[in-house]
């Protein structure tokens, strides 16, 4: 029956609907908001609804993580291109981002759930379902509106989420600074995309084929444009696409939100602002730069040139910032701001080089190498942030002079934290080394010896920091009790560790996933003569 | 015995990991102690079995041994084929007896803990994890996976010292672990660069593998270098060379330590606790000179050549100033640490020498070093147990109270400065000796352009080191053991059982290799060094 229904409705003139096998790629999405239906109508069944919720949320995202599994190879119909796009590499970072938020949820039960006020959990989820269904959009996406409207989707929870604890002074100014300064950045990036728009005419960054005739997107164009052709408006557009992504991924100079957000918000917000909303961020720019660079056939230009030196500029800045901000912390949540400020640094410092060398190979390795980045970092910040919140939800401190002697009150989340802070500096034998080791590589493999180094004195001072930690939790004696911790956190900590010291040891089926499916889906630009007229403009 | 000519390498990497992993769900204090102890000793009796399965007098030149080398026992496995990183192990010359010493003193360090109560069970576990660093940085032949083990070895040691150390055991663990990490970072940078000009010298075996190698044996071969030659900007003397060449030494001499790189050393010895400082003096500095001569020389000779005069320079500096040190110290660790920073400059004035004497010299210099500095840390382990202070001038007449504890010292003391007939003779010989060799007008740094001048200049230098360390040992000895019995040391005990069970091997092996080296020593390494020879002779 459903079959004749599109047939109807087109005789009579009313829009088609898609039909079913139209949406299979956009199916994890689809389940997103349903679960979010469903998480706003659990409290009109069940009283005590915040644990309710979370299973409600859990479930969600089980079922959006599988159905993965058929979009992968879905393709897309014509109906949703250009506006969306549906490849390998959005498919591995949604799975990336459902797994990191089914930990986040898990880690909400162990942590934050006790304190959380009993009717909030659907709000709450409502929230976070929200940002993830933002974020999973932003990387599977090259159209200049489809840009803004998913960072926005991604943006307006995690600005709410971020003072969720109401009551509290801190979160309420976190909240605050964090919507005055996205509002901010988003008018400066709207102010860009506009300007491209107004430049090549089209709102697609790469160039897209519907109907079997094939559109060029604006990365086509740009490569008839030097800097001086393109002129002002081009170096504006590019900037506003840099500060309105730099600000999801708190690149210096717009981290300033950072350390705030963290300290304010609630550990599990926190965590999942690290992560997903820096990933999320990453894979946007990641996917714009390499439709650039595609667009331009890979040779190098001024343009791009300049936009490589930008973004690696801003990378071994971010990553200065984040590493020497660190150093004077002493509230953990805090000192984990400035760490992911500095591992986005990193993971920048990789981006940069899909438009230096100008070689596709290059920059494909560089694209698998970000994603492989993210997946062990995942790993290391959920860990660090559990830990985190369990010893917040016994001793009611952030602070990290309050670990002293934990080695000895609590031996287990001791040794996972230990192990996460170590990932962190890069040191083996956690995956933190590889990940580190592999965008070091690939930097140097473009030639980019600078970052390397780069790269290589900010692990140097990042180790202060991170043995800090260290220091406090085995060198350092108190006469505090042992700590009795929630086992369901201690199973996450435990898990984590046990993961990074995996992914190291079975770093090649983790690189060749990565590697399989860092291409990203980039159709060939059509012949030159459909782009000569705008050229003229 | 094939099964075990196979696997025996890895089984000695792993073996202490596993032990540790059981130490940590032992109940017992005295069941983690007999618990480790088993592990340690299981370890050295296995390695006592390379003697057996590593053919000494098999193979020439440095090479695997299906192509007639020296390298033996190969296991390797695929690890990370996107950039041929291979777990590959396996043994030659070079690293038998620093494996051997390895498995050794950690026996003797073991027994030598056996009076912590603090955490007994962290602290065992902690040094088991340390044991499985240091095998896997001996055995490894793949560059890459002998940095995961470099650094491995870190982390271990950093809580050893932090935790169970002295009054500022905190600021000494976080200077080892900066200093060192510092130097890895360098190392790290020549590792991948390295591996970078490696993909343009050795193609992908078959299409879609990946090119390049971190094999270290293979990245020591003739071929290899003419590659380099080939690829690297100025070829092997080149900027690209030296830059390498000077950063893989400096992360090596930070280990070692050398003058200037040295000043965590004092600090990490007198802050950590007696049986760490016997592992930190005997085995951890040695990965310096290993990867001296593993790594840095093998991979890059020609620059060697042209840079040996700094690393000469440092190595004449470290005995003289290291000696020198010692000689000031007022504090009997102290005293020793900085005995280790001029023993080792021996070892660093050795590789730069480039003669086989100085080089074997230098190596036999690491192991007899291993055990005399093992026994002296443990001297002073063991009248600081009783005297619960280690100032020099405090004490005295210790001979009357505590003769055998003082005749047991006396071999150490004696072997350390360097008495004919003791180990540490041996080794200071043979480098000096092989430092005037490179005098010679057919020696290699003569023939690539060296000023005879400096050469000659450098080794009668270091002479003076011998003097001068033969000054302070003796010294020291008249102000601790001899002279009139002191009241307040009247009533010491004298050593028991247990320390007996630690010093005796030590002098025992002190006077072996002093009388027997090439029984116990450069049988078999000389197929070794000949053969890294013909590749530094190669572009000469």
């Amino acid at each position: 029956m459903m079959s004749g229904m599109p047939q109807i409705l087109a005789d009579i003139g009313l829009p088609v609907m898609p039909g079913g096998s139209e949406l299979v790629p956009f199916a994890p999405e689809l389940i997103l908001v349903a679960t979010i239906v469903g998480v706003l109508l659990t409290p009109f069944f069940i009283k005590r609804s915040n644990a309710a919720t979370a299973l409600v949320s859990l479930t969600g995202l089980v079922l959006a993580l599988f159905s993965l599994i058929f979009v992968k190879d879905a393709g897309l119909g014509d109906r949703f291109v250009p506006m969306l796009i549906n490849d390998h590499y959005a498919v591995l970072w949604k799975a990336m981002l459902f797994i990191f938020t089914i930990g986040v949820i898990l880690m909400w039960f162990s942590t934050t759930a006790s304190m959380m006020h009993e009717g909030d959990g659907p709000e709450f989820f409502t929230l976070l379902i929200g940002a993830t269904l933002g974020m999973s959009l932003m990387a599977s996406t090259a159209n200049l509106l489809m840009i803004f409207m998913a960072v926005e989707m991604a943006s307006l929870p995690s600005y709410v989420l971020a003072g969720f604890r109401k009551t509290d002074r801190i979160g309420s100014e976190a909240s605050l600074k964090y919507v005055l300064f996205g509002a901010a950045t988003s008018a400066i990036m709207v102010y860009g995309l506009s300007m491209l728009y107004g430049l090549y005419g089209t709102l697609s960054i790469t160039s897209y084929t519907v109907g079997g005739v094939s559109h060029p997107g604006l990365a086509d164009q740009i490569l008839n444009t030097s800097i001086s052709a393109g002129g002002v408006p081009l170096i504006l557009g590019l900037a506003g696409i840099l500060v309105g992504v730099g600000f999801k991924i708190s690149a210096v100079p717009l981290h300033f939100w950072c350390p705030d957000v963290f300290e304010g918000a609630g550990v599990d917000v926190s965590v999942f602002l690290s992560v997903a909303s820096k990933g999320a961020g990453l894979s946007l720019l990641l996917r714009i730069v390499m439709g650039l660079a595609h667009g331009a056939g890979y040779a190098p230009s001024p343009t791009l040139n300049g936009l490589a030196i930008v973004i690696g500029v801003m990378g071994v800045l971010t990553a200065t910032v984040g590493n020497t901000g660190a150093l004077a912390q002493t509230n953990i949540k805090r000192l984990l701001a400035y760490s992911s400020i500095a591992h986005a640094g990193y993971m920048l410092c990789a981006l940069s080089l899909l438009v230096k060398t100008g070689d596709q190979d290059v920059a494909n390795a560089a694209a698998a190498a970000i994603l492989l980045y993210l997946a062990i970092y995942l790993f290391m910040n959920l860990g660090a942030f559990t830990v985190a919140g369990l010893i917040f939800r016994v001793t009611g401190s952030e602070d990290i002079n309050d670990y002293g002697a934990l080695g000895r009150r609590s031996p287990i989340l001791a040794a996972c934290m230990a192990s996460f802070m170590v990932s962190l500096v890069g040191l083996p034998p956690f995956a933190g080394f590889v990940a580190k080791f592999n965008v070091m590589a690939i930097l140097a493999h473009g030639w980019w010896w600078v970052l390397v180094v780069a790269i290589g004195i900010n692990t140097i001072i990042s180790l202060a920091y991170y043995v800090r930690v260290l220091r406090v939790m085995y060198l350092t004696d108190s006469d505090e009790p042992p700590m009795h911790v929630n086992p369901l956190g201690s199973v996450i900590a435990i898990g984590c560790a046990v993961m990074l010291v995996l992914m190291l040891v079975a770093f090649n089926p983790l690189s060749k996933l990565t590697t399989n499916y860092g291409k990203l889906h980039m159709e060939k630009a059509p012949a030159p003569t459909a782009a000569a007229p705008v050229a003229q403009r | 015995m094939d099964f075990l000519k196979h696997w025996l390498l890895t089984i000695l990497i792993f073996l202490p990991a596993a032990g540790a992993l059981v130490v940590l769900f032992m109940k017992t204090r005295d069941g983690v102690r007999w618990m480790t102890l088993g592990t340690t000793l299981l370890t050295f009796v296995l390695s006592m079995l390379l003697f057996v399965t590593y053919k000494w007098d098999k193979g020439s030149g440095y090479a695997y041994e299906q192509d007639g080398g020296v390298v033996q026992m190969v296991q390797h496995a695929k690890w990370i084929p996107a950039f041929n990183i291979e777990y590959r192990v396996g043994i030659d010359g070079l690293s038998l007896p620093l494996v051997i010493l390895s498995t050794f003193i950690c026996v003797l360090a073991c027994i030598a803990s056996w009076n912590i109560e603090k955490m007994t069970k962290g602290y065992m576990a902690l040094f088991l994890f340390l044991e499985t660093g240091i095998m896997g940085v001996f055995l490894s032949l793949d560059f890459f996976l002998f940095y995961v083990f470099f650094e491995i070895s870190l982390l271990p040691m950093y809580f050893l010292i932090g935790i169970w150390g002295g009054p500022r055991k905190e600021y000494a663990a976080i200077k080892f672990f900066l200093y060192t990490l510092v130097g890895s970072i360098g190392l790290l940078i020549v590792l991948i660069g390295l591996y970078l000009y490696s993909r343009q010298i050795i193609p992908a075996p078959t299409p879609g593998a990946a090119a390049g190698t971190f094999d270290m044996v293979r990245m020591a071969t003739p071929e290899f270098q003419a590659g380099l030659a080939r690829v690297m900007p100025g070829g092997l003397t080149g900027t690209t060379a030296k830059t390498f060449f000077m950063l893989l030494m400096v992360g090596f001499l930070i280990k070692v330590p050398a003058v200037p790189f040295h000043t965590w050393l004092p600090d990490a010895h007198v802050e950590a606790p007696t049986p760490m400082s016997m592992i930190l003096a005997a085995i951890l500095l040695k990965m310096g000179g290993y990867g001296i001569f593993r790594i840095a020389y093998p991979f890059f000779p020609e620059a060697a050549k042209e840079m040996w005069l700094v690393i000469g320079i440092i190595g004449v500096v470290s005995i003289i100033y290291g000696a020198l040190c010692a000689m000031a110290q007022t504090d009997f660790k102290k005293l020793v640490a900085y005995s280790s920073v001029s023993h080792m400059g021996f070892v660093t004035l050795g590789a730069a020498m480039m003669t086989p004497a100085a080089v074997n010299g230098a190596l036999f210099m690491m192991i007899a070093h291993g055990i005399t500095s093992a026994a002296m840390f443990f001297v002073v382990g063991v009248v600081y147990e009783r005297a619960h202070h280690r100032e020099i001038g405090r004490f005295g007449g210790l001979a009357t109270t505590m003769p055998v504890y003082t005749g047991l010292s006396t071999v150490a003391f004696f072997a350390n400065l360097g008495l004919p007939g003791l180990c540490g003779f041996v080794g200071e010989v043979l480098v000096l000796l092989g430092a005037f060799d490179a005098a010679k007008s057919d020696s290699i740094l003569m023939r690539s352009g060296a000023s005879w001048n400096s050469i000659v200049t450098l080794a009668v230098i270091s002479c003076f080191g011998v003097i001068l360390t033969a000054g302070y040992m003796l010294w020291t000895m008249q102000r601790v053991f001899l002279g009139p019995e002191k009241p307040e040391y009247r009533g010491f005990a004298e050593v028991d059982r247990r320390e007996q069970v630690v010093l005796v091997p030590l002098t025992v092996m002190a006077i072996l290799l002093g009388v027997l080296p090439t029984v116990f020593f450069f049988a078999y390494t000389d197929a070794t060094v000949k053969g890294m020879f013909g590749l530094f002779k190669l572009f000469t």
